[in-house]
C-alpha cells in the first residue's frame, strides 16, 4: 500500500513538472506580450516594463526561474498586479468551491427526487415532465440559463440580486445555474439505477411482505438506485471545485475560473501557469483518491495486477 | 458572449415604461453618506506609476492629489498648486505649492514630494507604464532608457557634473549606481537614527543608488554631516528602498568598468547644469568621445529638467516649447506619492494597511474582484469638497452584470460605457420612442479608426480609394451608441454642438460639417482638416488610378483584421467590406484575440486593421499626430511622409498657439490626404446616472472627479 502511494506521488511529480512546462512553453509561443497594449507607448518605457520582468532573458532563464519557484512551492507572482499567485489561489479557490458546492448539493437534492418519482412512475406522465425537464436542464447552458433567471427573477421581480454574492441571496441564481448542469444527469442517473433496483428480488419481497410503498422506494431501493449518482460524483466534484468561468463571470463571482480567464488576455504567465499547476495538482490529487478508494474495494487494483 | 448580451436584453424588454431605467428610490430611503459607483473591472494598481488600467484613473485622481486635478468637465483646475508661470517660450513651468496640503500621516506635502514622484516615474528600474507621459520633461526619455550620467569628476575635456551620454548603441558595460558596504547598512528615512532602520543589509551586499541628498530636485542633506544616499535594495525576498548616509557605501563594483561617453545635445540639457554654460545662443561646442570609468559617473536625477528651489517652489523644465505640458500634470505619472510608505514597500505599499494618501479620500479597504471602499481623507486640505463620507467603488467586470446592478439600484452610478449593446437601442429610445432620462451619452476624445499598412498597399491612390469608399454616417445606426461619424483623424465636438464662444474660438461658422477641438474653453479650438470623406465617384476615379499605376501589382485581394469578442467590430467589418465590395474590391476578414491584432499592427503583417486612439489631453499634437511620426512604434501603418515630418518639426518651437495650431492642421491635411488611417468615428461615453447624483457625469477625456459626487436628498 505504502509503495503504491510513494509510487504514485512520484508519478505525480512528473505529471506536475509536464504541466508546468508544457504552459510555460505554450504560454511563451502564443502571440503577444504581456504588455502588449493599444495606447501610445515608446519603446524605452516599453523595455523598461519588460526588463523589470525579466521577459527580455532568454527563454531558458525564465524557465529556469519558474521551476526554481515551483520548487519551492512558490507559484510566482502576477505580473500585471500587485498580488501573489498563491495568495490569490488561496483566496478565490474557496470561492469557486463554496458556490460549487452548493449548485451540486440543489442537484443532488432535487435529482434525487425527480429520479426516484420518474422510476416509480416509470412512462407516465409524471415520468416524461420530470425527464423532459431532466433534458432542458442538461441541453441549456449555463449563460442562457443564468440571463434568463437574472431577467425574470431579479429585474422584472425584484427579489434576488442580479450579480455579486453581497449575501446569502447572492448564492442563490450562481447555485441554480451550475446546479442544473448536474441535476439533469442526477435525475437520469438516479431513474435508471431505481428502475432497475425496483425489480430487483428484494424489493419484491419487501413489497410481499406488505411493507409501505413510500418505506419501499425510499428506503430499501434508493440504497440501490444510487449507485451509479455516487460514481457520478467524483468527476462532478472535481469539476465544481475549479469553478465554472461562465457563471462565475455572469454572477459576479470573486472565483478562480474568472481571474484566470482575465489572465489569458492578459498574458499573465506566472498567474497562467501557477494556476494550470494548480489545477494539475488537484486532479492528481483526486485521483490519487479515487484510486485508493478502488485500492481499498479491490486488492487487484492494489497489488499493481489489474 | 453574444447569446448572454442577446438574453440580458430580454429584461431590459419588460421594463416598466417609466422616466428612468431601473430603481429610483425615494428621497428618504436614500443615504447621502455613500456613494455607491460601478466599476468596470478590476484596477491592477492603486500605485499612480504603475497603474495602466482604466479602472484604476478616477480611485487614483481620487486618492492621490496633485499639482492640478480633474475638474468636472475635465479641465485642470488648482489643486496642490495655486498658481504657476508659464515662460514665454512654454519651456519652463513654475508652480506654486499650497502650505496646507498634508498626507494622511499629517507630514506636510512638499514639492519635493512633486519631485520625488516624477523622478521615481523617470527611473527604469520602476518601470513606470505612465513614463511617457513625462517624456517632454528634459532629460527623462535618456534615463529611462539608462544612456546618461552626470560626471563625479573631472574627465577632459568635460567638467565634474556635466550631463553625458554613451556614444554607442550598445548596451551599458555595467550599472555605474551599484554601490556595496564593507559593513552592514542600516536603511532608514532620511536623517533618521540607525537605530530607526526599517531594512537592514548585509555587509558586503549591493545596492542600486537612486539619488542623493541635496540635488537640484532632492530633500536636502540634514544638517552636520555629509550627503545621504537613497538606495535600493533588491535581494530574495527582500525589495526596500531608503537612505543611508553616503560615506557607509564605500564599495563600487563597476567603478573601473569603461564606457564611451560624449557630453549631451543641448536640446535635451538641463542648462543650469553645464558648467560655464553661456546663453543658448552659444554655438553648439565639439562633443568628443572620451572613456570615462565607472567610479566618474552617476545616474542621476540632477540630469532631469525637474527643480525644487524650495519646498512650496517646483520647476520643470521641457526640452521643447510644450503648450499641453500643463494638462499632463494631473496625470497618473505626477500624482504625488509618499516616500516613505514606498521606500519600506516598494510594490506593496498600496495595501489598505499600508497606504498613505494626499488626495480627498482616502483607501478603506479593497477586496480583490469584489469592492473598493474609500472613506474621506481625515487630512485633506479641502475637505468642503467632499460632500460623502465613503465612496464604495464595485469591481464589476461583465457589462450585462454592471448595468443590471445599475437596474437594480445596487449601484448610483456607473463608469462609462459599461452597457451592453444589446441595451443601447432600449435606453437610447430607438424601442420604445423616447430615452430614458438617467442615460448619457456625450462625445470622448478618442477615435475609431482602421490603419493602412503604407509598406503593403504602397499605392497613395488605392489607399484613398478605400477611405472615400466609406459612407460613415451609416455605422451608428448598427452600433446604437451615438458615434459620431467622422472621416477627420482629430476628434472634437461636432461644429453645430459647439456653445457660441467656442464657435468663435473655433472660426468656424455654425453650418460647417465635421468636428472641432476645444483646447481651452472659449479661447484656443483646433478645427482639423477634412478628410477623406464619402464620394464614390472619386473613390472609382482613384481606384482607376490605381490600377493604371501598379497593373498586375494590384492586390486581388486584401484582408481586414478585427478583434473577435464584440459585436459592433464584426458589424462595422462586414459594412466596410461591403462598402468596398461596391467599387469592385475584394475583401476578406479576419477575427483575431485583441492581443495577437495589436502584435500583428506593430509588426507590420497585415493590409487594413481596425483599432482606435483615445487621448488623455486635449491636444492632437501629443496625442493623435504622433502616431504617425516615421519609426514611431505607435506607428502601425508604417508611415512616413518626410513633408509631414517636416511640418511637424517646424510646429514644435512655435509659441504662438494659433500660428502652431495652423501649422498642425497643414501637417495633419497632408497625413490624411495620404490616407495611411482612415477614421470611422468619434467615440463616446455613455452612462447611467441615476437623477439623485450631483456632481458626477462625463467629460470628454473620462476622468470624472468621483469625489465631488454626492446624493440629493430633495
Amino acid at each position: 500500500m505504502i509503495r503504491f502511494i510513494v509510487r504514485r506521488l512520484l508519478a505525480s511529480i512528473v505529471v506536475v513538472f509536464v504541466v508546468a512546462s508544457a504552459s510555460f512553453l505554450l504560454l511563451h509561443a502564443a502571440p503577444g506580450g504581456p504588455f502588449d497594449t493599444a495606447e501610445r507607448r515608446s519603446a524605452v518605457v516599453q523595455r523598461a516594463m519588460e526588463d523589470r520582468y525579466g521577459l527580455n532573458d532568454s527563454l531558458g532563464a525564465q524557465y529556469a526561474r519558474e521551476l526554481a519557484h515551483l520548487a519551492r512551492g512558490d507559484l510566482g507572482r502576477s505580473i500585471k498586479r500587485d498580488l501573489s499567485v498563491n495568495d490569490m489561489i488561496a483566496r478565490s479557490a474557496p470561492v469557486s468551491a463554496l458556490v460549487g458546492a452548493l449548485g451540486l448539493l440543489a442537484a443532488i437534492g432535487l435529482g434525487l427526487v425527480m429520479g426516484v418519482i420518474a422510476a416509480w412512475r416509470r412512462n407516465s406522465r409524471t415520468d416524461y415532465a420530470l425527464m423532459g425537464l431532466a433534458l432542458v436542464g442538461i441541453s441549456i447552458p449555463s449563460f442562457v440559463l443564468g440571463p434568463l433567471l437574472i431577467a425574470e427573477l431579479s429585474l422584472r421581480l425584484g427579489w434576488l440580486p442580479p450579480a455579486r454574492v453581497d449575501g446569502p441571496a447572492g448564492y442563490v441564481l450562481p447555485a441554480i445555474t451550475l446546479g442544473m448542469l448536474y441535476l439533469g444527469t442526477i435525475a437520469r442517473l438516479t431513474r435508471g439505477g431505481m428502475i432497475e433496483a425496483l425489480g430487483q428480488d428484494y424489493v419484491r419481497t419487501a413489497r410481499a411482505k406488505g411493507l409501505p410503498e413510500r418505506t419501499v422506494v425510499w428506503k430499501h431501493a434508493l440504497r440501490l438506485g444510487v449507485q451509479p449518482v455516487v460514481t457520478y460524483l467524483g468527476p462532478a466534484t472535481a469539476a465544481l471545485i475549479s469553478g465554472s468561468f461562465v457563471v462565475e463571470k455572469i454572477f459576479q463571482i470573486p472565483g478562480l475560473g474568472a481571474a484566470f480567464v482575465d489572465s489569458i488576455t492578459e498574458h499573465d504567465y506566472p498567474v497562467l501557469t501557477g494556476v494550470f499547476v494548480f489545477y494539475a495538482v488537484l486532479l492528481v490529487g483526486l485521483n490519487l483518491v479515487v484510486d485508493l478508494a478502488y485500492g481499498l474495494l479491490d486488492p487487484r487494483v492494489r497489488e499493481g495486477r489489474a | 458572449m453574444r447569446a448572454l448580451l442577446a438574453l440580458a436584453a430580454l429584461g431590459a424588454c419588460s421594463l416598466p415604461d417609466g422616466d428612468y431605467f431601473g430603481h429610483v428610490p425615494a428621497g428618504d430611503e436614500l443615504d447621502p453618506r455613500v456613494f455607491r459607483w460601478c466599476n468596470f473591472g478590476e484596477p491592477d494598481y492603486l500605485d499612480p506609476a504603475l497603474a495602466s488600467s482604466t479602472a484604476s484613473s478616477p480611485l487614483i485622481s481620487t486618492l492621490f492629489d496633485a499639482l492640478t486635478t480633474y475638474g468636472l468637465d475635465g479641465n485642470p483646475v488648482p489643486s496642490l498648486a495655486t498658481t504657476w508661470e508659464i515662460s514665454d517660450d512654454l519651456r519652463t513651468y513654475t508652480f506654486h505649492l499650497r502650505g496646507d496640503a498634508r498626507w494622511t500621516t499629517g507630514r506636510p506635502v512638499t514639492a519635493y514630494d512633486v519631485a520625488y514622484t516624477a523622478i521615481r516615474v523617470a527611473d527604469a528600474m520602476t518601470a513606470s507604464p505612465n513614463a511617457d507621459n513625462l517624456a517632454p520633461i528634459k532629460g527623462v526619455m535618456p534615463a529611462l532608457a539608462r544612456r546618461v550620467f552626470v560626471l563625479r569628476h573631472d574627465v577632459a575635456p568635460y567638467r565634474a557634473g556635466a550631463v553625458v551620454e554613451l556614444a554607442t548603441d550598445a548596451e551599458p558595460p555595467d550599472d555605474p549606481n551599484r554601490r556595496a558596504a564593507s559593513r552592514a547598512l542600516a536603511v532608514r528615512d532620511l536623517g533618521a537614527a540607525p537605530e530607526a532602520a526599517y531594512a537592514t543589509v548585509p555587509a558586503g551586499g549591493e545596492v542600486t543608488l537612486v539619488m542623493t541628498s541635496g540635488g537640484r530636485a532632492t530633500l536636502p542633506t540634514p544638517a552636520g554631516g555629509g550627503p545621504w544616499a537613497y538606495v535600493h535594495y533588491e535581494h530574495a525576498d527582500v525589495d526596500v528602498l531608503g537612505w543611508v548616509p553616503e560615506r557607509e557605501l564605500d564599495g563600487e563594483p563597476a567603478a573601473g568598468v569603461a564606457f564611451a561617453i560624449r557630453r549631451v545635445a543641448r536640446a535635451d540639457q538641463p542648462d543650469p547644469l553645464e558648467p560655464g554654460s553661456g546663453s543658448g545662443s552659444d554655438p553648439e561646442p565639439p562633443r568628443p568621445v572620451v572613456t570615462a570609468h565607472g567610479r566618474d559617473l552617476v545616474r542621476s536625477p540632477d540630469a532631469l529638467g525637474v527643480r525644487v528651489p524650495d519646498a512650496r517652489t517646483i520647476v520643470f523644465e521641457t526640452s521643447q516649447p510644450t503648450p499641453f505640458f500643463l494638462p499632463l500634470t494631473d496625470n497618473r505619472a505626477l500624482r504625488t506619492t509618499p516616500i516613505e510608505a514606498v521606500s519600506r514597500s516598494p510594490r506593496h505599499w498600496t495595501d489598505p494597511d499600508r497606504i498613505v494618501t494626499s488626495g480627498p479620500m482616502h483607501l478603506a479597504a479593497w477586496r480583490p474582484r469584489d469592492a473598493i471602499e474609500l472613506v474621506r481623507s481625515p487630512t485633506y486640505w479641502d475637505p468642503a469638497a467632499v460632500r460623502v463620507e465613503r465612496i464604495r467603488v464595485l469591481s464589476v467586470d461583465d457589462q450585462a452584470a454592471a448595468t443590471n446592478l445599475y437596474f437594480t439600484g445596487a449601484c448610483d452610478a456607473t463608469t462609462a460605457n459599461v452597457i451592453p449593446s444589446t441595451y443601447l437601442p432600449v435606453l437610447n429610445g430607438e424601442q420604445r420612442g423616447r430615452p430614458y432620462k438617467d442615460y448619457q451619452v456625450s462625445p470622448n476624445l478618442g477615435v475609431y479608426f482602421a490603419w493602412v499598412n503604407t509598406k503593403r498597399l504602397t499605392n497613395r491612390h488605392l489607399r484613398r480609394a478605400l477611405a472615400l469608399a466609406i459612407d460613415r454616417t451609416q455605422i451608428p445606426r448598427f452600433t446604437h451608441g451615438g458615434e459620431i461619424p467622422t472621416a477627420q483623424l482629430t476628434p472634437g465636438t461636432p461644429i453645430a454642438q459647439l456653445a457660441p464662444a467656442d464657435l468663435a474660438a473655433c472660426g468656424v461658422a455654425r453650418d460647417a460639417p465635421g468636428v472641432a477641438l476645444v483646447m481651452t474653453a472659449g479661447e484656443l479650438c483646433y478645427v482639423p482638416p477634412p478628410g477623406l470623406d464619402v464620394d464614390l465617384a472619386a473613390a472609382k476615379r482613384e481606384l482607376a488610378l490605381a490600377r493604371a499605376e501598379m497593373g498586375d501589382a494590384f492586390p486581388k485581394t486584401l484582408d481586414y483584421r478585427y478583434n473577435a469578442g464584440a459585436e459592433a467590430h464584426k458589424q462595422i467589418a462586414e459594412y466596410l467590406q461591403a462598402a468596398w465590395g461596391r467599387i469592385g474590391l475584394d475583401v476578406t476578414l479576419s477575427a483575431q484575440d485583441f492581443n495577437s491584432l495589436l502584435a500583428d499592427t506593430r509588426a507590420g503583417t497585415y493590409d487594413i486593421a481596425r483599432l482606435g486612439n483615445q487621448g488623455n489631453v486635449a491636444d492632437t499634437e501629443s496625442e493623435f499626430l504622433p502616431l504617425f511620426r516615421c519609426g514611431s512604434p505607435d506607428n502601425r501603418g508604417q508611415y512616413c511622409n518626410p513633408e509631414f515630418e517636416r511640418l511637424m518639426d517646424e510646429a514644435k518651437p512655435m509659441r504662438d498657439r494659433r500660428a502652431r495650431n495652423a501649422k498642425l492642421r497643414e501637417a495633419e491635411r497632408v497625413m490624411i490626404e495620404d490616407a495611411p488611417v482612415i477614421p470611422l468615428y468619434v467615440y463616446t461615453l455613455k452612462t447611467l446616472i441615476k437623477p439623485y447624483v450631483r456632481d458626477y457625469g462625463n467629460n470628454v477625456i473620462n476622468q470624472p472627479p468621483l469625489w465631488r459626487a454626492w446624493i440629493d436628498k430633495r
